[in-house]
């Protein structure tokens, strides 16, 4: 190829535009063959251009292209197009007053604009889809279609017309749903562009003579949930299978609470959770018959505050995250990662929180320390380095077994590892550690002098990242940004996974492509198995005026029930509104999390998860380290935390390690009834 | 080490920016990246000393370092351009505009982006992607269109290529591959490695760009000077090396000295002088081309110099240094003609990249 490269192009006119009065400037035309295109997705084509002198001579000189919209057409240097995505677009050439400027935001001496049409692939199919198995006069069914484009795209744009072949047994509204007037069979046919598709429907005749609502409790705190479930029954006493029922909800919230915005939740399984104390009515709706249920939510009423019992100040650097642990001296201590600074970790005594000590510090050649672990047996400790002078960062293992005498570095490792190490964890002697955010590599530290690889695990999607891993009971968390968390067998989850040969078991990714952490735990209170999946995002632009707080961060814990490897299913969140999440920790059915800016965040898990866990009065308490002579005056960042032994110890970003407790809340009027 | 080396100044301790009077009447402005600080730093030289104008941040996560690493000013001066190392993980070029340091758009490309040169004949920017932290296999050069910040093409080269640059007329890009200790010519028109060089044992097939070798480890390429010769830094084997771009083999090694480790190079338009960062040594050294003579050595004021940009009438060069831990990097101002350092400016933590941008009144 790429002679071609070079933006001068000459030949066919088609396109025609005068240059304006340019004293310095012959009048020149720049013209463009073709005028406008016409392609097909993943089809190419050249654009020529020329310029021609008022005497229709050709002037060499470079003409810059683009797009306006480059993810949807592109178009090189050399005029070759590709067209990506359908619509109507326009590509752009431009004749820059200085030829020298090859700029898109050149200044320009004359421009054309090419109009560019990608048409949608023709629809190839419609189909009706997710279907009952069985239809009942006087119901209403929502109809679901799904079309296919000839390039085996789903097109959920392409308008569905749907029909009817008898009004008097079933008909549609605008909307889609279809209601069943009467038994007999009906054609419902699907007109999607040019093709379409039909069902035939034996509509049966209503057999239900019994409808009637059950609750799982009548007397619940806001934030449990309710199961209803809607039994639809013969004449025979036999339930009727697939006999669609809807839900709704209303309430009359708790005497002094006005304007209380939305009360309750209820899904389409019947899973109902109150939002606000009062009484609250649900409705199940099937074709003619209506049953209704009400029930008492009550304030949940888990509010508790926070008492401070100590700071291990660190006020002249950001301190990263945090492991609480009992070392074989019998004595309690915390380790604290720096962050951005000389490649400190701080060792502290923090048997009595009231009285954190620090015991030690251990230097490495590092500018950040971002993550700190200790082993199982409370011996060793791995902190990952970031920033080394010689670009090798990997692992550092110390020896931590009696830290108030002093810690000891027992071993480097950087080998492939000289990307960075952001996060570790440690499991049954191996560390996984990931590498250039890019995978995790899994090394033995049996003989934490001697640590070697034996595996490594890496995604296979495209621009795939990794940015944290945790494990239990031999089955590896990862978070993956766009590819969510994946979970992947080290030797606990039956599918032959080892350290030394990884296998993947399921994943669940969101939208937002946020996933930062995740927290695998079972429900001590239900036994269901959850992946708590934290956000980390920042949105909002950064402050950079000296002594501005640490930039606003947004983002959520995602409750991922997952009890089946391939039925990951998101049920509720847990979100603050003006805050964004960070790194958390879950211990008996309490999740705790370091919310940056938004402090930290105690939350109650117990029971069956569904909904807006902080609209339901979850949140058992909230606090913010302010600390006038931290980094950031009076600038919380809550990074980590971890409750150990009835106390909940916190690393905040700019002031260091805090020790705190939950204790009795004073009663406070907060202006109404409150959860 | 040489015994003609007479004019080393050697341990000049401490900031030693110019008095008022010897101070240019001119202003040199340069850009900086702190690669452990995600900031750019946009200085200025002249006529009231050395000075920071402006901390631009870049990046997109405030909680993780990013790493700015290489950067390039469009040859009109009017946009310049970043490769930010971490990605998720690719690395990725990013669009400022000099005026007002507004982000104007990015691209993202491969593992590690380091070095960025731009052909001023067609605006394409070439970004060698470092992959410093993967497997040691042979990786590419990224051309990007800036307009539009698309990547047209990946160009393979060998194993970590790293520091680059370009000819005057923006037709042939040279650069070096630390591991596979060869050189390369890239044909900026044919997106194509026209040439290749072992600095090892001057072989010339291409499938030395495979091959390990970390014998050299060659860490940055020169432009070439009028006379058609390029200087590459031996960073492992202590040796500049003068290559002869019509004869294509090496014409002459200039030895750095034990533990120099030399890192970036720069040549002067006129061919005349080189100036060296000395990593692994912490100095900068001035050698006389043509005499093959380093003129003066001189002990940095911080560990790990770094990176090295000439001003455009020749006068200064401006070196990066990088630090060590929590210190902050630093930026020093050479006097070509004195040889002596003549300012001082802290920045950043872990200043690397640099480029001069414009000299003004």
């Amino acid at each position: 190829m790429k002679q071609t490269a070079i933006v001068l192009i000459l030949l066919f006119v088609s396109v025609s535009v005068w240059a304006q009065e340019e004293p310095a400037e012959p009048r020149l035309t720049l013209e463009v063959e073709p005028s406008e295109l016409n392609l097909k997705v993943g089809e190419k084509a050249t654009l020529v251009a020329t310029v021609l002198d008022r005497d229709g001579n050709i002037v060499e000189r470079p003409v810059v292209f683009f797009s306006r919209r480059r993810r949807s057409v592109s178009i090189n240097p050399a005029g070759n197009v590709e067209a990506y995505r359908p619509g109507e677009h326009v590509l752009i050439a431009m004749l820059p007053k200085d030829p020298e400027d090859l700029h898109r935001r050149a200044d320009a001496l004359l421009t054309v604009e090419i109009p560019v049409t990608i048409p949608n692939p023709p629809a190839a199919s419609v189909e009706f889809v997710e279907l009952p198995s069985a239809f009942y006069a006087g119901t209403v069914a929502p109809i679901e279609t799904r079309v296919t484009d000839t390039a085996g795209a789903n097109r959920p744009d392409v308008e569905v017309r749907l029909e009817t072949s008898d009004e008097s047994i079933a008909s549609l509204d605008e909307l889609g749903s279809l209601s069943f007037k009467k038994a007999g069979m009906v054609r419902i046919t699907a007109h999607a562009e040019s093709v379409r598709g039909h069902i035939d429907i034996d509509v049966a005749a209503d057999p239900v003579t019994s409808f009637e609502l059950i609750a799982s409790g009548d007397d619940v705190r806001t934030g449990d949930v309710v199961f209803f479930e809607a039994k639809a029954l013969d004449v025979n006493g036999k339930a009727v299978p697939d006999y669609p029922v809807q839900f709704a909800t209303y309430a009359r919230p708790e005497a002094g609470i006005i304007a209380a915005g939305a009360t309750a939740q209820i899904d389409e399984d019947g899973a109902f959770v109150a939002e606000r104390p009062g009484l609250h009515t649900i409705v199940a709706v099937a074709g003619n018959h209506v049953a209704r249920k009400t029930i008492k939510a009550r304030a949940r009423n888990v509010r508790k505050e926070i008492e401070v019992l100590g700071q291990g100040p660190v006020r002249d650097r950001h301190t990263s995250d945090l492991w609480v642990w009992e070392a074989p001296d019998g004595r309690d201590y915390a380790m604290t990662g720096t962050w951005g600074a000389d490649g400190h970790a701080y060792f502290w005594d923090v048997t009595e929180p009231n009285s954190i000590q620090l015991v030690d510090t251990v230097r490495v050649d590092a500018r950040t320390v971002n993550d700190v672990k200790i082993t199982e047996d409370g011996a060793t400790a791995i902190i990952s380095r970031e920033g080394a002078s010689n670009r090798k960062n990997g692992l550092v293992i110390l020896d931590v077994s009696n830290p108030t005498d002093g810690v000891r570095v027992i071993a480097r490792y950087d080998d492939q590892l000289n990307g960075g190490v952001h996060n570790i964890f440690i499991h049954e002697g191996h560390v996984y550690a990931l590498s250039n955010g890019r995978r995790y590599d899994i090394i033995s530290i049996e003989d934490p002098t001697n640590p070697y690889r034996v595996g490594r695990f890496e995604l296979d999607t495209p621009g795939h990242g990794v940015h944290d891993v945790w494990v239990v009971d031999g089955i590896a968390y990862s978070s993956n940004w766009y590819d969510g968390v994946v979970a992947v067998d080290v030797g606990g989850g039956g599918q032959g996974g080892a350290p030394n040969n990884p296998v993947k078991l399921g994943s669940y990714a969101y939208p937002s492509g946020w996933n930062h952490a995740a927290f695998p735990y079972k429900s001590q209170s239900t036994g269901k198995f959850y992946a708590f999946a934290g956000d980390e995002a920042f949105p909002y632009p950064k402050d950079d005026r000296p002594g501005a707080p640490p930039q606003r961060a947004a983002g959520w814990i995602h409750v991922i029930e997952w009890d089946e490897w391939d039925e990951p299913k998101e049920v509720a969140r847990y979100q603050v509104p003006e805050a964004g999440s960070h790194n958390l920790w879950v211990e008996d059915d309490v999740l705790y999390i370091g919310y940056y800016g938004g402090g930290l965040r105690v939350v109650d898990i117990s029971g069956e998860l569904r909904g807006d866990l902080y609209k339901q009065g979850r949140e058992i308490a909230f606090w913010h380290p302010y600390d006038p002579k931290s980094v950031t005056p009076n600038a919380p960042n809550v990074w980590g935390v971890q409750p150990y032994k009835g106390t909940i110890f916190l690393a905040d970003f700019t002031s260091g390690l805090w020790a705190v407790k939950l204790v009795e809340p004073k009663k406070r009027f907060m202006g109404e009834p409150t959860n | 080490m040489k015994s003609t080396i007479l004019a080393i100044v050697l341990g000049l301790a401490g900031a030693t920016n110019a008095r008022a009077a010897d101070r240019p009447q001119r202003n040199y402005f340069v850009y900086v990246c702190a690669e452990s600080d995600d900031t750019v730093h946009k200085l200025r030289y002249g006529p009231s000393g050395l000075a920071e104008v402006k901390s631009i941040s870049v990046g997109a996560f405030p909680a993780e370092t990013e790493g700015p690493h290489g950067i390039t000013v469009s040859p009109n001066g009017r946009y310049w351009f970043l490769s930010i190392a971490h990605g998720r993980p690719f690395g990725s070029i990013h669009k400022f505009d000099t005026t007002d340091d507004e982000w104007l758009g990015d691209v993202t490309v491969g593992m590690f982006p380091a070095t960025l040169s731009i052909s001023p004949s067609t605006g394409l920017l070439f970004a060698v992607n470092f992959d410093l932290h993967g497997d040691m296999k042979p990786s590419s050069i990224s051309v990007v269109e800036t307009s539009t910040m698309t990547e047209v093409e990946r160009i393979d080269v060998g194993i970590m290529p790293h520091g680059s640059r370009m000819n005057a007329k923006g037709t042939r890009l040279y650069s070096v591959n630390m591991m596979s200790d060869s050189l390369v010519e890239i044909d900026t028109f044919k997106f194509e490695v026209s040439r290749t060089l072992s600095l090892f044992d001057s072989a010339e097939d291409e499938d030395l760009l495979g091959r390990m070798s970390m014998k050299v480890k060659p860490t940055w390429a020169t432009a070439p000077t009028p006379e058609n010769r390029i200087y590459v830094a031996g960073n492992g084997d202590n040796v500049i090396y003068e290559i002869d771009l019509v004869a294509w083999k090496v014409a002459r090694k200039l030895d750095a000295g034990d533990g120099m480790g030399p890192y970036n190079l720069e040549v002067t338009s006129d061919g005349k002088l080189l100036i060296a960062t000395y990593k692994s040594g912490a100095y900068v050294a001035i050698w006389d081309l043509t005499l093959g003579e380093e003129l003066a050595r001189i002990k940095t004021t911080r560990r790990i110099p770094h990176g090295v940009a000439v001003s455009d009438d020749d006068k200064y060069a401006f070196v990066t240094l990088e630090g060590v831990g929590g210190e902050p990097g630093t930026v020093e101002v050479y006097d070509l003609a004195s040889q002596e350092r003549v300012a001082v400016a802290d920045v950043g933590k872990q200043a690397g990249g640099i480029i001069f941008w414009k000299g003004a009144q």
